[in-house]
């Protein structure tokens, strides 16, 4: 179950999102459809919750 | 030296033929049947609704109700030939069938074609398995086709008749003429074995055929419901599904087939001993060294990436190791990425660094699951 979902900006660029799941632990989740996190992440925000965004200045 | 004659009175004239019977490689629909792979480790504690993957590798877990250990156990069915089977124990009970209780197992469409599911020639499928539980009762298993036209489902029951005691359950499942398996590489067939689980799963009562999809039709609600009881526990291995109308013997792979299968769909890359060299990475600058991993096999699809702690890793570089302050994925295909380590300071620009293990127990999960 996801707790909290940010976007991950490397160099700049947003490259994956990063989570963190009920059970404490932080996964970092590929922007591809085939990945079952990415299609629960959808499902997530589908659902009304908010992707924390903080882009590089 | 020239070959004169060839004596044949003594020649074998026939191959003795195989005493196994069904002898026919990689029968079983099912990965890791017999629970022998457990890359996530051998037992997880206090699990409530964090449903997901624990233990043996492949088996998804969903705890709504309780709290639970999961574990590869050693309990198995005596001479059959199983080593491990797997045990969901419940350590703090809630309310049975309040909620839901599951093992599920899931499967990509593209494995699925020789089925020939939506045509008149769908073939049946016989799911067997080895199950104990500290209680008996009605039980139910449902298996669903997630096709992206129109989801499908059939459901049927069996009994645990003795407490305590392994018993092997077969279920035959006519084949459906009516939908295909989508061929591609995310969840088709999941099969569902429910212990518990409230109406929603079960109002609609068993279908015992395939039918349009609904939840409603998991199992009936005579369910006997475990998680109602710290004594309630359940074990299960030697599961097979098989296409045809019987069960054949089951299919023993070796370890290390058993084990490629499942690196398909998950990998820890990283070494379990203390200050071993895990990989290597160029030093983008002098706090940070992104290491190339590649994946052997190629993963099902990009896989999610999860680690210890980032002091759990070091960078050597020019004669000093340095604890790692941050660990990120950059980029990631189903072949292989790169990571981002960083430290504090002391990195050359350009150079080269090992990425090594600070004490053991290091992970480094790639995680492609359906």
């Amino acid at each position: 179950m996801i707790n909290t979902v940010e976007k991950n900006y490397i160099d700049g660029v947003f490259k994956n999102y990063k989570i963190t799941k009920s059970d404490g632990r932080t996964w970092f989740i590929p922007l591809v459809e085939e990945n079952s996190d990415y299609q629960e992440i959808q499902q997530w925000i589908s659902e009304g919750n908010t992707v924390i965004d903080n882009p590089p200045e | 030296m020239a070959l004169s004659r060839i004596d044949t009175t003594n020649m074998i004239e026939d191959v003795p033929q195989s005493k196994l019977d069904n002898n026919i490689n990689f029968r079983n629909i099912i990965i890791n049947g017999d629970m022998s792979i457990a890359q996530r480790g051998t037992s997880t504690s206090g699990v409530t609704s964090s449903d997901g993957y624990y233990a043996c590798d492949r088996w998804y877990s969903q705890t709504d109700i309780g709290t639970w250990t999961i574990s590869q156990s050693t309990d198995v069915p005596t001479g059959q030939g199983f080593v491990n089977s797997f045990k969901m124990d419940c350590t703090s009970a809630g309310t049975s069938n309040a909620d839901e209780v599951m093992i599920r197992s899931k499967h990509e469409g593209q494995n699925l074609q020789y089925l020939k599911y939506g045509t008149s020639s769908a073939e049946s499928l016989t799911l067997s398995f080895w199950i104990k539980s500290n209680k008996t009762g009605n039980y139910y298993v449902a298996m669903a086709n997630a096709n992206s036209t129109q989801d499908r489902v059939v459901s049927f029951g069996y009994t645990i008749d003795s407490a305590n005691t392994w018993e092997k359950k077969t279920i035959t499942i006519p084949g459906d003429t009516s939908q295909g398996f989508d061929n591609n590489n995310v969840e088709n067939l999941t099969i569902y074995w429910l212990f518990s689980a409230a109406s929603g799963f079960t109002s609609g009562g068993v279908s015992n055929t395939w039918i349009n999809y609904s939840t409603s039709r998991f199992a009936n609600s005579n369910l006997a419901g475990l998680g109602g009881s710290t004594s309630d526990e359940v074990y299960m291995t030697g599961v097979q599904l098989e296409a045809g109308t019987s069960a054949s013997d089951f299919e023993f792979l070796p370890f290390d087939v058993n084990l490629q299968r499942c690196l398909r769909y998950f990998q820890d890359l990283a070494p379990k001993e203390n200050d071993d060299r895990f990989t290597l990475g160029e030093n983008v600058n002098t706090t940070r060294c992104d290491p190339i991993l590649y994946f052997k096999p190629e993963m099902r699809a990009a896989p999610s990436f999860s680690s210890t702690a980032a002091n759990t890793f070091s960078l050597y570089h020019s004669g000093t190791s340095r604890d790692c302050t941050s660990v990120a994925l950059d980029s990631i295909n189903n072949t292989g990425g790169n990571l981002i380590f960083n430290v504090s300071s002391g990195l050359t620009a350009g150079g080269c660094s090992q990425v090594i293990t600070n004490g053991t127990g290091t992970q480094c999960f790639f995680d492609a699951e359906l």
